[in-house]
């Protein structure tokens, strides 16, 4: 599991990747990608391309995220998400707070 | 500066050992000196020095031999030892390094080196020191940890398994690490006879999984048992835990509404995998989740909207956590829905289910799978089932017997109020009532829903012809419930003595156009049809029931005796 | 002669170490290297190479310490002779160290009398 972060030029985006498990293993790290950076982006992408498993931990941590975003006003884009990835965000219903892709 | 170090010199030759404790003595340590190995171990047991200078020949016992004797008896304390020898074959340090020795010291001594030598081996012995000093305090940290776990874990097992799990039509299977995985199974009987089920998973464990889980099963016995419907109880539950839990901490859940008198079931899953639902005739049908779990939305954005489906007797509801699905095999692949769909189509004797599941996932793996939740329901005759009491039929002081109330719904409370609580604790107050207070729970929770779905808001009991029809009529009635700006519902209750004991009078009327009396409207009963047995219902549990000749109004009484 | 029978750099710092107990080392060693004589003379009546390498070990320790450079490397002869066990050479090495020892013993005398 590794967690890199990327802004886009003009900062007003946040690209976090996340590869390998995303479970409760990756929890300071991903909290570390969004809190521990110097602009205040608007948008956020969780890059979820070369993630191979995703559990109920990391649907929290997506939640905590979309808290640190500004909640129900946050702009959080779930991006590259793969049959497995996407069959559990459809079972916990997250397209409801969510952009997913 | 500390206590001084004390050093252990073990030196055979008495020049040499007395050049090397004054050096030391010197340097300001307190030294011990031994002229064999035998005298070192003896001498290292006693005064558990902080250091050892090792000669390598020495009678008696050698250097080597000493040196293993002494880092034995010194445990998991580092005792640097530094070995006292000019080496002259690598045979010789492979022989020093084997028997515990941390460093050399050749030869004509150097006082430089040898205190660069102590001081670094204090060092070191400093950072083992503090090395098992945090040792300990994790180790103790977690020993608090675990028993906090512990602790947890009973309380969770206690609330995770209340209620009526024990029930006759109910039966489950929970390995203990799905449990401490923040799984929980509840079950409890309606004042009307029928029952809530709740499967709920947690996201995290242990402690944080019970502390959600408490208020949680709380709110899900204390409504049941007061007569709160699935939807009221979901709305509390969700927003409880929006209210008490951290985000990112929630609970996929599926909650079973069963109604035994009407042969009914209402669904709601929030995050959990698909439950089933196995038809006499071998047909799966599956109750997808379609909501988010409780605890992550506000309580204006919650929906609790279910699915409602005819059953059977005999007919069943499986449930399951998703450690059942994520189960893994040696080659990184989850047991799925595909496998277990195929247990659940080729189970032939019910009672054999979830040992077939259980080999089923034991094949998969290959050993004992750990992370099981699941639940069967199964819909029966109600009254095959021993219900526990009510708390108001436990009995107490003497309540009101000769009054009059009469209560009058309005649209707006309505379209998100249930009254049959306010109702019920009302009429359980009245002691003859107490032993009826599931048949009248029953008689009025079919007298509302007729007044308020055929009479409020028009619907035609006809639609419910078939399941898809069943889907669209509730699908409807929720719709029209969401709109509905005018029309009333209302309760006329009159208590009062009799010769024997008492009667109770309730009289319900609507705004609705009512029916023509005379027609058999709620007259059938037959097997198909869903829409009759409410009102057949009415009929077999009051004592006397009439309608009105508008078919607006309808009365029902029941009677008790004094010494009932 | 190629070496020194007496390293006087390493009696000086022996002195500053031991300050009143200078007298009492150089006694203490004069003693003790009687012994390693008499055990090496009996390791080679016994034949004995281990012995011989043992008490050779030992003694080239403390002429080391000493400052008693040419005794400390005639003893290491005897404890190579030893691990070898090849004491053919041995009788005239000890005869060697006991001639070294002669010598070493009557300049630590006399410089026991001049730091007494």
């Amino acid at each position: 599991m590794a967690i890199t972060a990327n802004s886009s030029a003009d900062g007003q985006e946040l690209t976090i990747h996340v590869e390998g498990r995303f479970d409760f293993g990756a929890h300071q790290e991903f909290r570390d990608a969004y809190e521990r950076i110097d602009s205040s982006p608007r948008r956020y992408v969780v890059d979820l391309k070369n993630t191979t498993y995703l559990d109920s931990s990391a649907l929290g941590m997506l939640l905590l995220l979309r808290d640190h975003a500004g909640g129900d006003h946050a702009q959080v884009r779930l991006a590259n998400c793969n049959g497995d990835v996407r069959k559990i965000l459809a079972i916990s219903n997250f397209e409801q707070l969510f952009q997913i892709a | 500066m500390s206590e001084p170090l004390t050093i252990l010199i073990a030196e055979d030759s008495p020049a040499d050992r007395l050049l090397l404790s004054t050096i030391l003595t010197r340097e300001g340590y307190r030294v011990l000196t031994a002229a064999n190995g035998q005298e070192a171990v003896m001498l290292f047991e006693q005064e558990r020095p902080d250091l050892v200078l090792m000669d390598a020949m020495m009678p008696v016992m050698d250097g080597f031999e000493a040196a293993r004797q002494i880092k034995q008896a010194a445990g998991q304390q580092l005792v640097p030892l530094i070995f006292l020898t000019s080496l002259t074959g690598s045979e010789e340090l492979a022989r020093c390094l084997e028997a515990g020795g941390d460093d050399f010291l050749a030869k004509p001594y150097n006082r430089l080196i040898l205190q660069a030598k102590i001081n670094a081996m204090a060092r070191l012995r400093r950072l083992q020191a503090t090395v098992l000093e945090q040792r300990d305090l994790i180790a103790r940290h977690n020993e608090h940890l675990l028993n906090e776990q512990r602790v947890a874990k009973a309380v969770f097992d206690k609330v995770a398994h209340s209620g009526s799990l024990n029930a006759a039509n109910v039966r489950y299977l929970q390995s203990p690490f799905a449990l401490f995985n923040g799984d929980l199974l509840l079950a409890a009987f309606k004042p009307s006879g029928g029952m809530h089920v709740l499967l709920g998973d947690f996201t995290g464990h242990g402690l944080p999984a019970a502390i959600g889980a408490m208020p949680l099963a709380e709110v899900f016995y204390a409504m049941t048992a007061k007569g709160h419907s699935m939807a009221e109880i979901l709305r509390e539950m969700n927003a409880k835990l929006k209210r008490i839990l951290p985000v990112g901490v929630f609970c996929c859940a599926t909650m079973l509404n069963l109604s035994f008198q009407r042969r009914l079931v209402e669904v709601w899953n929030g995050g959990l995998p698909d439950g089933y639902l196995l038809r006499l005739d071998g047909e799966l049908q599956s109750l997808p989740s379609r909501h988010l779990p409780l605890g992550i939305l506000s309580a204006n954005a919650f929906k609790d909207e279910c699915e409602v489906f005819p059953l059977e007797l005999g007919e069943r509801i499986v449930l399951l956590s998703d450690g059942v699905l994520e189960t893994g095999n040696q080659c990184d692949e989850m047991f799925g829905e595909q496998r277990f769909t195929e247990v659940l189509r080729s189970n032939r004797e019910r009672g054999q289910l979830f040992e077939e599941i259980h080999q089923a996932l034991t094949r998969f793996n290959g050993s004992v799978q750990d992370d099981v939740t699941l639940l069967e329901v199964s819909m029966v005759d109600g009254a095959s089932l021993q219900r526990p009491l009510l708390d108001a039929e436990r009995g107490g002081q003497r309540g009101p017997t000769d009054w009059r109330a009469q209560y009058e719904y309005r649209a707006q409370t309505l379209r998100h109020f249930n009254p049959l609580p306010q109702l019920m604790q009302m009429l359980m107050a009245v002691d003859g009532l107490r032993l009826k207070g599931g048949a009248l729970y029953t008689v009025l929770a079919e007298l509302y829903s007729n007044a308020l779905e055929h009479g409020v808001m028009g619907l035609d009991s006809a639609m419910k012809q078939g399941a898809s029809g069943f889907a669209q009529y509730y699908q409807e009635r929720n719709r029209r419930l969401q709109e509905l700006d005018e029309g009333f519902v209302c309760f006329s209750i009159d208590v009062s003595p009799t010769e024997q004991g008492g009667r109770l009078r309730l009289e319900v009327s609507d705004s609705g156009e009512g029916f023509k009396v005379g027609q058999p409207v709620q007259g059938s009963t037959g097997r198909n049809s869903l829409s009759g047995r409410g009102m057949a219902l009415v009929r077999q549990l009051a004592d006397h029931c009439a309608w009105s000749d508008d078919g607006k109004r309808v009365c029902v009484e029941f009677y008790w005796s004094c010494n009932a | 002669m190629s070496e020194a029978h007496i390293d006087n750099q390493v009696l000086a710092s022996l002195r500053e170490v031991m300050e009143e107990e200078y007298p009492v080392l150089l006694d203490t060693f004069l003693v003790d290297s009687d012994e390693r004589l008499r055990l090496l003379r009996e390791a080679l009546l016994n034949a004995d190479a281990a012995a011989m390498r043992h008490a050779a070990h030992s003694f080239k320790g403390s002429c080391s310490n000493m400052g008693a450079p040419l005794l400390a490397s005639l003893c290491k002869q005897l404890e190579e002779a030893g691990r070898r066990e090849q004491l053919e050479q041995a009788p005239d090495l000890i005869e060697q160290v006991e001639r070294e020892f002669a010598i070493v013993r009557i300049l630590f005398k006399s410089e026991r009398q001049r730091h007494a």
